[in-house]
């Protein structure tokens, strides 16, 4: 009994009073600085080759060229985002659009089907080169392959929420005489808000990807020529701080879609039940004697 | 027409709210007979169950009523008026609580006013009392996912009753819950229809459930879907549960056990 109390005593003294979160925290750093350690000491050993992998010092030393030596990296990162920024909103509303549109309309989605499942299968990004044929170098060739990429997940999503509507749902709206109008407001559209906002979050990150790829075709400006660039000139180091510019940039609209999809589809978690319940009864709660 | 003019007047004369004459419905061209030549009124207020097995035409003749489903021959009435679609002096309430997750319990209730037009504070109020009468005072502001499937149903409940109908359709609205939760509800519905003076139609599959509720209890067998008989439950509304184990109750029990033969 003694021996077993000095032993925990004896642990909890080692860790240093830390709670298990503060612990994690600390062995994840551990295990990342070790890895990037073991990659900058492989790389100066010569068992690395520098043209692939270059050592994370000279990456953090492109990071403060390009962002604040050279500070070139901030026109090109504005030029990418807003074409993702507007094929994002030109897709979203073709895609959302079109898919309530479909998905109302019987005869329009017996008839549209067969091109929907066509364009599913090519491959989008094959068409790139011929909108540049067709609209000619610049933004708008850009913005229309971005669009064309990132069309098809609210497209389709917006048509299964819209089409999937819940039988017992629509019977109660029916036997309370609801309107089309009131059917579409007040549950179709609602009621599709969750898996239309999933489609806006995957393209999004396809916005991305596409942005790149009419970049990488077109190599004037924005992050994706930037990459070329630098990676023609064997700056590997730069490339790749570009790139992991890119992976913060893509965890930043993940983070920022999941923020947003919290606050739009409220009720699919506690805080928003919440927040909106107190907001309702802030509004009526003196209405119905709380 | 011809049948509506006849409904009418058969409504006038008999003082019953519901009125069915020789009312079938078939599906599938007349492959199926889900409802078979049913006769029947129903008195302003009381406790009609309707109680058989799977496929006996019981929800069929509930949608019939509720105006979901058009018949396929005879007459139907509620208030003399012939059913020809939804109205607002029928109101449903099905066996899921079939709540719009993203509105709240009062909002949840208002859901008929809305449709009918625009909600007013006393509206609000009214719904909110509603809530308080199925005993949800502390719940006015909760979402469906917060709620029991117990508490669920009792938003429904709540919302039926917001309608204004007098005429109330229950389609084995607590046949999902757990037997403890069920029973409490039967209660608590049979002191609640009867404060609002509403005439009820409740379907369910148990036989000592439909007779404790009920005035009336519609026996009903299938393949064709029919009434069989009519059963009158003679006890006064309210009752307590503990009627359920007296002699004359058990009696019942027996006398619709022996109509429904060996399918049941």
């Amino acid at each position: 009994m003694a021996a077993q109390d000095t032993m925990t005593e004896g642990l909890s003294a080692r860790s240093g009073g830390l709670s298990l979160r503060q612990r994690r925290t600390l062995l994840h750093a551990l295990i990342f600085f070790t890895l990037i350690g073991l990659w900058e000491a492989g790389a100066r050993l010569g068992l690395l080759d520098p043209l692939f992998y270059p050592r994370p010092t000279s990456i953090l030393n492109s990071f403060y060229l390009i962002y604040i030596k050279n500070g070139n990296v901030w026109f090109n990162l504005y030029a990418t985002m807003s074409l993702v920024i507007a094929g994002w909103i030109g897709g979203s509303i073709l895609g959302v659009g079109l898919g309530a549109l479909v998905g109302f309309n019987a005869v329009v989605r017996r008839f549209l089907k067969p091109y929907v499942i066509v364009l599913e299968a090519t491959p989008r990004i094959a068409v790139a080169p011929l909108l540049i044929a067709a609209l000619g170098f610049g933004a708008s060739s850009k913005i229309a392959i971005i669009v064309l990429v990132c069309f098809f997940a609210p497209f389709i999503n917006t048509l299964s929420g819209v089409v999937n509507v819940n039988e017992d749902k629509l019977e109660l709206f029916r036997s309370l005489r609801a309107t089309k109008m009131q059917v579409l407001r007040k549950l179709v559209l609602p009621d599709a808000i969750p898996v239309i906002m999933a489609g806006e979050r995957l393209a999004l990150t396809a916005a991305l990807s596409g942005a790149l790829v009419a970049e990488f075709i077109q190599r004037d400006q924005g992050m994706g020529a930037l990459i070329l660039v630098y990676t023609r000139n064997l700056n590997m180091a730069s490339s790749f701080a570009c790139i992991f510019t890119l992976t913060i940039l893509g965890f930043l609209i993940f983070k920022g879609m999941e923020w947003v999809d919290h606050h739009i589809a409220y009720w699919k978690n506690e805080a928003g039940m919440k927040r909106i319940g107190d907001r309702r009864r802030r509004q009526f709660g003196a209405q119905v004697g709380e | 027409m011809n049948a509506s003019v006849q409904a009418q007047a058969n409504g006038a004369a008999g003082k019953s709210v519901i009125n069915a004459k020789g009312l079938s419905k078939t599906f599938g061209g007349g492959a199926v007979v889900a409802l078979n030549d049913a006769n029947f009124e129903i008195r302003p207020g009381s406790f009609v169950s309707l109680v058989g097995p799977s496929g006996c035409g019981k929800s069929t003749l509930l949608r019939l009523i509720a105006g979901l489903i058009d018949r396929t021959n005879g007459e139907l009435a509620v208030h003399g008026r012939d059913v020809t679609g939804p109205r607002t002096d029928v109101g449903m309430m099905f066996q899921k609580a079939t709540l719009l997750e993203w509105r709240t319990a009062v909002e949840n209730v208002l859901l008929p006013t809305e449709m009918a037009g625009t909600v007013t504070k006393a509206d609000r109020k009214n719904a909110a009392d509603l809530l308080r009468m199925v005993g949800l005072k502390d719940f006015l502001f909760a979402f469906p996912s917060q709620l029991s499937g117990g508490m669920q149903q009792r938003v429904a409940l709540a919302r039926l009753l917001q309608t204004g109908a007098d005429v109330l359709l229950l389609d084995e609205p607590f046949g999902a819950l757990d037997e403890f939760t069920r029973e409490r509800l039967n209660v608590e519905l049979m002191r609640i229809v009867g404060e609002v003076k509403a005439t009820t139609l409740f379907v369910t599959h148990n036989i000592a459930e439909a007779i404790f509720l009920a005035d009336q209890v519609f026996v009903m067998t299938p393949r064709p879907g029919q009434i069989a008989s009519i059963v009158d439950v003679p006890f006064e509304r309210p009752r307590p549960l503990s009627i359920q184990t007296s002699p004359e109750f058990n009696t019942l029990v027996a006398q619709v056990r022996d109509i429904l033969g060996e399918d049941h």
